[in-house]
């Protein structure tokens, strides 16, 4: 065991530091998701140009083809150096991305990979339905086929950025009759197609990041189905496990530099003297240097066994309670100030009012813990 | 980067585990067998970092680790420490002494046929000649008894910031095999015990008692090897981590005794059942070269 970086890994950390420090965007990136879209392309587009998209894809699909420890380590440095959150970019960065590399043929590949890591393309998921959050398998949206395609009807809901996204990465029942996690399919779906209605919704935060999305006859051609018509559920799980995986490790240094201003907020306004604050702030700087400890025994798995372990899950329900009390601690320590916030604001509030997606979104801590029991402890399924 | 066990590691680990449910069951902790300590001492863990061993603390850490789980004896970990840092005139068993200023009295933890007592302090190491003249006396942990002693003029590390840095460690490993203890018992129970005609595990609110505690342990571990890796390492921050680590492993030591006692339900709260030995074993941890609030808050 170590926790050393090889001389090459050490020079690949320079030149991440090097190129953020004179290039990255000195403004702030918009709050709102349609504001912000030029923003994030054109970020996207000059972190490619560069050479720092999809550091660890494939060679042939625009990526560097690089190890996943310079992954993180540009990760790292990209919190580092506070470089603004990739948005839009996000779902095909981190989710559809990885998926399709996963899951998808050479032509669906070629077609799309190069397009997300040049911030050409926005995907958006479509996971979740109003009928079916955490029990993901109560999936209705229904592709039924028509000669070489499916015709979609149904809706989805929390659909981050589906009111600016090109692409959706659309899981729907494509059996009919089909129950729970057989009969589904995971299709790459035209948010510009007819028959596709977007009514964006507000969160608590003020901004417009997420949707409800209709399908009413939507055409998607059978081709755009990935991993073969039926075995959605699987593809999808393979996302999940990523996202659970190695998805955080910025959030996970931004965190860090929180706790960092925390302490140094309670001790400009005196609140330090007050010993149960100041615990619960030496309690959280123990748990950022554990969070970071915890990635990196993961990725360290994967590289000696090419897949995160089951404790992956513990990160993801651990960097976002953490997460959510450094927000709360952040707007304790503001005192009065909290009653000044209002919509369009781009601090500490925000910030914690916005938090409350951490616990919800991508699998709620409910059913975190219920993984985590399962899988981990060996405990029996509930469900 | 690598913070996965390698295959020698994994051995180790794998035999220490298997010696201890053989020789040293938890459930026995409170009536260790006379011979014990010996079984300890050829075993080699009671000298696993000592002059010419060679093996790095991250090692010695994981077999820590399992140590703690089945409640070893703390002498152990003063033993073990005391062999690394005092070249001369401490083989045999040294107990471990709680940090007091002068004039004391020292309160002596596992003092039986010990020839010495480590002190840990932030500062330095001290280590005095064990004395005798007073009865010992039972702990909260009912696997360790306790005496007190006069202070004498003790001998201490040099200027070096490793000795207490090993000590506390050591204490962290023994703290997360404790925390993991109780996670284990707890799961085992939950999958076992059937009430409305099912395992008490089905239901949300056991089987996130449970999470919760397998949380704590993952956490308290992934900073326990970072630490040990950063001492080995010689890492100007190793203070730090190593601190951050006794301090979740601690926390995890004894919210994970509460829980598993609670999981139990009425035989858990009973002398006769071994959850409350975790506990107990958790709040003796505590006062075992805590963690300084002001070094984390850096």
């Amino acid at each position: 065991m170590d926790v050393g970086f090889s001389p090459e890994e050490a020079r690949f950390r320079e030149e991440c530091r090097d190129w953020l420090q004179s290039n990255m965007p000195r403004e702030k990136r918009p709050l709102d998701a349609a504001d912000a879209i030029g923003f994030d392309k054109a970020w996207q587009r000059q972190l490619f140009d560069a050479g720092w998209a999809g550091i660890n894809w494939p060679v042939a699909y625009g990526g560097r083809g690089l190890s996943i420890v310079q992954q993180v380590i540009w990760l790292e440095e990209y919190a580092k150096a506070q470089a603004p959150w990739i948005g839009a970019n996000f779902v095909g960065i981190n989710h559809g991305g990885p998926t399709l590399i996963l899951n998808a043929s050479e032509e669906q590949k070629a077609c799309h990979l190069p397009q997300i890591l040049k911030g050409e393309a926005i995907w958006c998921q479509g996971f979740s339905e109003p009928g079916a959050g955490s029990d993901l398998a109560g999936i209705k949206t229904r592709g039924r086929i028509e000669g070489d395609e499916l015709v979609v009807n149904g809706s989805k809901i929390w659909t981050s950025f589906a009111h600016v996204a090109d692409w959706q990465e659309l899981v729907l029942r494509t059996e009919e009759g089909s129950q729970r996690h057989a009969g589904l399919s995971w299709a790459i779906c035209d948010m510009h197609a007819p028959g596709i209605t977007v009514r964006p919704i507000r969160k608590m935060s003020g901004q417009t990041e997420f949707a409800e999305v209709f399908y009413d006859d939507v055409r998607i051609p059978l081709a755009h189905v990935v991993g073969g018509l039926g075995n959605g559920w699987k593809v999808a799980m393979s996302t999940l496990s990523f996202e659970r995986g190695t998805g955080f490790i910025a959030d996970q240094v931004k965190q860090g530099h929180e706790i960092a201003e925390l302490v140094a907020a309670a001790r400009a306004n005196g609140m330090i003297r007050d010993d149960r604050i100041a615990d619960q702030l030496a309690q959280m700087r123990a748990e950022v240097a554990a969070l970071r400890a915890m990635t990196y025994r993961n990725i360290s798995e994967v590289v000696r066994t090419g897949q995160p372990g089951p404790e992956a899950s513990v990160i993801r329900l651990f960097t976002s309670e953490l997460g959510q009390r450094l927000e709360r601690m952040a707007v304790l320590l503001m005192g009065e100030a909290v009653l000044d916030f209002a919509y369009g604001d781009d601090n500490a509030v925000h910030d914690y009012l916005r938090g409350f997606a951490a616990t919800i979104a991508g699998g709620t801590a409910q059913i975190q813990r219920d993984i985590i029991g399962e899988r981990l402890l060996g405990l029996p399924k509930s469900r | 980067m690598d913070l996965t066990l390698n295959d020698e590691q994994d051995a180790l680990r794998t035999a220490t585990t298997d010696w201890c449910r053989d020789n040293m069951p938890l459930e026995h902790a409170r009536s260790r067998a006379p011979d014990l300590w010996r079984e300890l001492e050829a075993m080699g863990w009671t000298g696993m970092t000592g002059a010419g061993m060679e093996l790095d603390h991250a090692t010695e850490t994981l077999v820590f680790a399992e140590l703690g789980r089945f409640l070893a004896p703390v002498g152990l970990l003063s033993t073990a420490v005391a062999n690394r840092w005092f070249a001369d005139g401490c083989d045999g068993k040294v107990a471990l002494a709680l940090a007091v200023e002068e004039p004391g009295p020292l309160r002596v933890l596992d003092p039986a046929g010990s020839r010495a007592a480590l002190m840990w302090k932030a500062d330095g190491l001290r280590l005095f000649d064990a004395l005798d003249d007073q009865a010992p006396a039972p702990t909260i942990d009912l696997s360790t008894w306790q005496r007190r002693q006069a202070w004498t003029t003790p001998a201490r590390t040099a200027d070096d910031p490793r000795p207490p840095l090993h000590l506390q460690l050591l204490a962290a490993a023994f703290a997360v095999g404790c925390a993991d203890a109780g996670r284990d018992m707890a799961a085992d129970y939950a999958r076992l015990r059937q009430q409305f005609d099912r395992p008490i595990g089905w239901f949300q609110a056991l089987k996130h008692i449970c999470s919760d505690m397998a949380v704590r342990s993952a956490v308290a571990r992934s900073q326990l090897y970072y630490a040990a890796c950063a001492l080995d390492a010689g890492d100007a921050e190793a203070g730090f981590h190593i601190a951050a680590a006794k301090r979740l492993a601690d926390q995890a030591a004894l919210d994970n005794g509460r829980a598993n006692i609670q999981v139990h339900g009425g035989i858990g709260m009973t002398d006769e059942a071994a959850p409350h030995l975790c506990l107990k074993r958790a709040h003796l941890l505590q006062f075992i070269a805590p963690a300084d609030t002001l070094l984390l808050l850096g």
